[in-house]
């Protein structure tokens, strides 16, 4: 019964970096989407992107179960198809975490993309340039310090989720054992050794973050 | 009981239980208070070492009713609970729960689950449910080969709902927790040379203002009425009262 204390380590960064790239493509067509077209119903999708930032997390995770467990639409069809369970995985570790990363991805990205001049994807339109291409190769160098400092801020956001990972991924030794739950688990069971050490761990990325963040976001007119 | 004086009986007493006592100590309090006119007593009900740790940060509590005689030795090894009256109130039974809906399984054959499979256990680390499974599971040997399907629960409780919600295919709880859950059914008891003896030890913590009057309900716990009162509610009595 023996997961060394780095496996908590490696398996944060793990979830929370497939987190990242699951949410990186939806997330930033969003932030798009939200940045240059106006469209009914658009207000509607701005709150329902926020949303997850101000739900607490276990509320994020009391839907989560309820939509994926084995008594859930998608748990139940996912083990009927697939065989495949999501609940208690460290997929459910990655979409919890995935879900509650969500608004900061698209709400930083949103504004870099926004500081892209119009006349700029004219440009690439009038070249030819499909939308996904035009994003890829005209709006996305344009707006890349905005979007990595959301990719960055989404990334710690990942890393410490709690609540909705307990519910939904559970405490799993050796598989859903994330470094926020460690810590938690040493801290009841008196390990304070042990939960110093995902104290630390924790506080010098999410530290590491804030600083790098700001250098990133767009300046004023610097675009 | 009760000879000791009353000067304190109006200050409210604070007690922290384990959440096992959640369903028999309710009545026990009412008893006490109908029987000894006293007004008020606060129950605190969490996993033991959760509790543990508030005594010992210093919390208001009289007395503590704990699942296991390892927090409350630890207790009066650290000078904060009185020696003098530790007693075992009760004791329980480990039982194997699985969802309704579940495979039949028995604890010798929990080895044999599917690896996909999930057991719910309390965490070892902190809970004392988790550390009587952990015991009776590796007393049986099938402890390192069930490791990879553990998922734990931060209390007795937690492991009920993953249970109870079918996300796990069989959990360990104590016999007491396990009935009058409609969504659960006890696959089996732990009984024989493998199971943990379970005793919910109790004793008092002076300092607090309410030490005498702990102490009377303890002594309440422990009489015939109070056993009567726990029995009611599937606990067992004290090795050294059983029959």
């Amino acid at each position: 019964m023996s997961t060394g204390a780095g496996f908590p380590i490696a398996l944060s960064l793990r979830v929370a970096a497939l987190a990242v790239a699951l949410i990186g493509p939806p997330g930033l067509a969003l932030a798009w989407l939200q940045a240059r077209r106006r469209y009914p119903g658009r207000t509607l999708v701005d709150a329902l992107v926020l949303l997850p930032l101000v739900l607490p997390p276990t509320v994020v995770g009391y839907f989560l179960v309820v939509l994926f467990g084995r008594r859930g639409p998608i748990g139940r069809a996912l083990e009927a198809l697939f065989d495949a369970r999501v609940v208690f995985t460290p997929a459910a570790a990655v979409i919890a975490s995935a879900v509650v990363a969500l608004p900061l991805l698209v709400k930083t990205a949103q504004p870099a993309i926004e500081a892209v001049p119009d006349e700029l994807e004219e440009v690439g339109r009038s070249l030819g340039l499909g939308p996904a291409s035009l994003f890829a190769r005209v709006t996305l160098p344009a707006a890349w310090q905005g979007v990595t400092a959301a990719m960055v801020l989404a990334f710690a956001r990942a890393v410490g989720e709690f609540g909705a990972t307990l519910m939904f991924a559970g405490n799993v030794p050796g598989r859903t054992n994330t470094m926020p739950l460690e810590l938690y688990a040493a801290w009841q069971a008196g390990d304070d050794a042990r939960a110093l050490l995902y104290v630390g761990v924790l506080s010098a990325l999410s530290l590491a973050v804030v600083l790098l963040a700001p250098r990133l976001a767009p300046r004023a007119g610097a675009a | 009981m009760g000879s000791g004086a009353r000067g304190d009986s109006e200050r409210p007493i604070t007690l922290a239980a384990a959440a096992s006592l959640r369903s028999a100590l309710p009545d026990l309090v009412k008893a006490f208070q109908d029987a000894s006119g006293r007004p008020s007593i606060q129950v605190s009900y969490g996993a033991s070492d959760a509790l543990r740790k508030q005594v010992e940060a210093g919390a208001p509590i009289d007395a503590v009713l704990f699942a296991a005689p390892d927090d409350v030795d630890a207790l009066i090894a650290e000078g904060l609970a009185d020696a003098s009256t530790r007693r075992v109130i009760a004791t329980n039974r480990l039982v194997l729960i699985g969802p309704r809906d579940g495979p039949a399984l028995r604890f010798a054959t929990l080895g044999s689950l599917p690896a996909a499979a999930r057991v719910a256990i309390g965490d070892p680390r902190s809970v004392p449910a988790g550390r009587y499974a952990e015991h009776a599971l590796r007393a049986l040997g099938s402890w390192e080969a069930l490791a990879p399907r553990f998922v734990f629960g931060a209390d007795v409780a937690g492991v009920l709902a993953i249970v109870r919600r079918g996300e796990a295919d069989a959990g360990v709880v104590y016999e007491t927790d396990a009935r009058g859950i409609p969504d659960v059914r006890v696959l089996d008891r732990a009984t024989g040379a493998w199971a943990p003896h379970v005793e919910l030890v109790a004793a008092v913590i002076p300092g607090n203002g309410g030490a005498e009057a702990a102490r009377r309900f303890l002594d309440f716990v422990v009489s015939p009425r109070g056993r009567a009162g726990l029995a009611e509610h599937g606990f067992g009595p004290p090795a050294d009262a059983a029959p």
